[in-house]
């Protein structure tokens, strides 16, 4: 899922050296880090490493201790009226009223957010395929109907901003893909999406960009557009390989991995002058496919990592930027 | 806000406490109608419906009625509390102000609702005895229950009236610090228990006579026996209820949710 102009974009949130403690007992440890429109950014990380803190202090929920955060420009704590662009799901469940309907509840949202019109209702209550639930009371709803009904109400003002707290948990497959698939969708229609998550293989999917967090730190973030728009190649000699590609000008970056060559095209229609090129080189080409992320492996590695570099040296994790390390 | 008022006027029927308190305050005028003991307490016998009413309300005004308006207006809090629904709504475009400063005209109304449905009750009780002309007083005068002669109907429902406004103007002190103590420790039971320690810990400031103009609780009795002017016990619990309101949307203010 490739959003080339999303870069370009100011961003729609945006946290710089975003801190919270309590007492003295630090949460969030300066985080920094920016989601633009059509963007889908996933924090993932082990439980308790400050996903639902980053999320709430975003929303505005909780006061940062120092740092800053700006939605759509504007810090939430002090014009509150941003929160009109804003859709938003913070607890897990998602909460409502239990003696009232699903229908009501988001009748209740619209009214909040300064009035929504029934059919918008109707038509975030049927994109949830909650339409036959849509007139039962909250109260007899299951976990994974009271989730697509959060994200219904977050969805309820077409907001230009979506922030999710564990949209999908406690989901059965189907249900899942749904949410996922509607996060999807209103990426690529222009809204910034922020979500917390342990599903890895489906965010891996279409998400933008993964914060991997830790102890409350942004342990690394990962550029997944770009990881997606690489390929492999299985050579005969993968050192030769790298050196040839690296004088192509349609080859953006190569490197070796064991007897695989990895390169990032400039264009993924050039992908068809990658064999024909390390052929014509003297280099013989076993398979060729796209290099397939493995974000799960990635993560473990890295929290691994950091525990370890955490151990040995008791210091805190380190920062990283947009454009860091992935 | 108006939107707001209007949701939070709906969610007062959805109170444990406030259907708690219906029954409560529809089956204690009864108890102190019929009572078979009522004579060795007040050294009287009823002989008018209007006299019932301030039996309820000298019975209730110490403990019952501050229990009752405490933790009902505890529980418009804890509901959300409960619910979990509060960052819902705080997500929304209403400041937190104007979410709390909904909560506490709502919990502002609670006495006055809970007094006239006391009011209805306890006249329904002391219907047996009749409206009519009586001798004697209506309890909740300056003349008390013996009164100084015939009394008309008017005047006894007048002075019935009058003392039910003034109790539940007294109460809404003790519903706003209730908000306040559930906003402090967000917890609906706690809000409750800390309002009714802080009245008692008020009552026992007694031994402190310069103190007693000014606390709440005395003007707790403002509704048969007001220390000072009328004027002085309206402004005093205006004072106390903006003190209360307005530390509640400081500390709701900037509460981590």
């Amino acid at each position: 899922m490739e959003n080339p102009s999303a870069a370009t974009r100011p961003p729609a949130i945006e946290t710089v050296r975003l801190t919270k403690r309590y007492g003295k007992r630090p949460i969030i440890r300066d985080l920094t880090f920016q989601v633009r429109a059509g963007e889908v950014y996933a924090l993932v990380g082990p439980n308790g490493a400050g996903k639902t803190t980053v999320i709430r202090l975003v929303s505005g929920l909780a006061f940062p201790t120092s740092g800053t955060v700006r939605m759509l420009g504007e810090d939430p704590h002090e014009r509150p009226s941003v929160r009109r662009r804003l859709g938003a799901v913070v607890e897990a469940p998602a909460a409502f009223y239990p003696y009232l309907t699903g229908r009501r509840n988001l009748r209740l949202h619209g009214r909040l957010a300064g009035g929504v019109a029934e059919s918008r209702i109707g038509e975030v209550l049927e994109r949830m395929e909650l339409t036959p639930a849509a007139d039962r009371p909250v109260g007899v709803y299951s976990l994974g109907m009271r989730q697509r009904l959060g994200v219904a109400a977050a969805l309820l003002t077409k907001p230009d901003v979506l922030v999710l707290d564990e949209p999908a948990s406690g989901m059965d497959p189907l249900s899942l893909h749904l949410v996922h698939r509607v996060l999807r969708e209103a990426a690529a229609e222009g809204t910034a999406v922020l979500l917390s998550t342990h599903h890895l293989d489906e965010v891996v999917a279409y998400c933008h960009h993964v914060g991997l967090m830790e102890e409350g730190a942004l342990i690394d973030q990962v550029d997944l557009s770009e990881r997606r728009a690489r390929h492999r190649a299985h050579v005969s000699d993968a050192p030769s390989a790298v050196a040839l590609l690296r004088g192509q000008l349609w080859v953006r970056e190569a490197h070796a991995r064991g007897a695989e060559v990895v390169v990032a095209l400039r264009h993924d229609d050039d992908i068809v002058a990658l064999a024909p090129a390390l052929v014509r080189g003297g280099i013989d080409v076993y398979g060729l496919g796209r290099d397939v992320f493995d974000l799960r492996a990635h993560y473990r590695e890295r929290v691994e990592a950091e525990r370890v570099r955490r151990t040995l040296a008791d210091v805190p994790g380190p920062t990283y930027g947009r454009g860091g390390r992935a | 806000m108006t939107a707001l008022l209007a949701m939070e006027f709906g969610k007062l029927g959805r109170l444990v406490s406030v259907r708690f308190a219906l029954v409560v305050l529809a089956l204690f005028p009864i108890l102190w109608a019929y009572a078979p003991g009522v004579f060795d307490v007040y050294g009287f016998f009823i002989v008018s419906g209007f006299q019932v009413p301030a039996l309820s309300l000298l019975s209730s005004m110490a403990f019952l009625l501050p229990l009752l308006v405490a933790i009902t207006a505890a529980e418009l809090l804890g509901l959300e509390i409960q619910h979990g629904t509060l960052p819902t709504v705080l997500l929304r475009p209403v400041t937190r102000s104007q979410w709390l400063l909904a909560k506490v005209l709502v919990a502002a109304t609670v006495p006055f609702l809970a007094l006239a449905w006391f009011l209805i009750t306890s006249l329904a009780a002391g219907a047996f005895f009749g409206f009519g002309e009586f001798v004697g007083g209506t309890g909740l005068g300056r003349d008390g229950l013996i009164g100084v002669g015939v009394m008309t109907p008017g005047a006894a429902l007048g002075e019935v009236l009058r003392a039910y406004a003034t109790a539940a103007y007294a109460l809404v002190p003790v519903a706003l610090l209730a908000v306040l103590f559930a906003v402090l420790f967000m917890n609906a039971a706690a809000g409750a228990l800390a309002t009714l320690a802080s009245l008692i810990v008020m009552e026992l400031l007694v031994v402190v006579p310069a103190l007693t103009p000014y606390l709440l609780t005395t003007q707790l009795s403002a509704y048969v026996t007001p220390t000072a002017g009328l004027g002085w016990v309206v402004a005093l619990i205006a004072f106390y209820c903006a003190g209360f309101a307005a530390a509640a949307v400081i500390v709701f203010e900037r509460k981590d949710f």
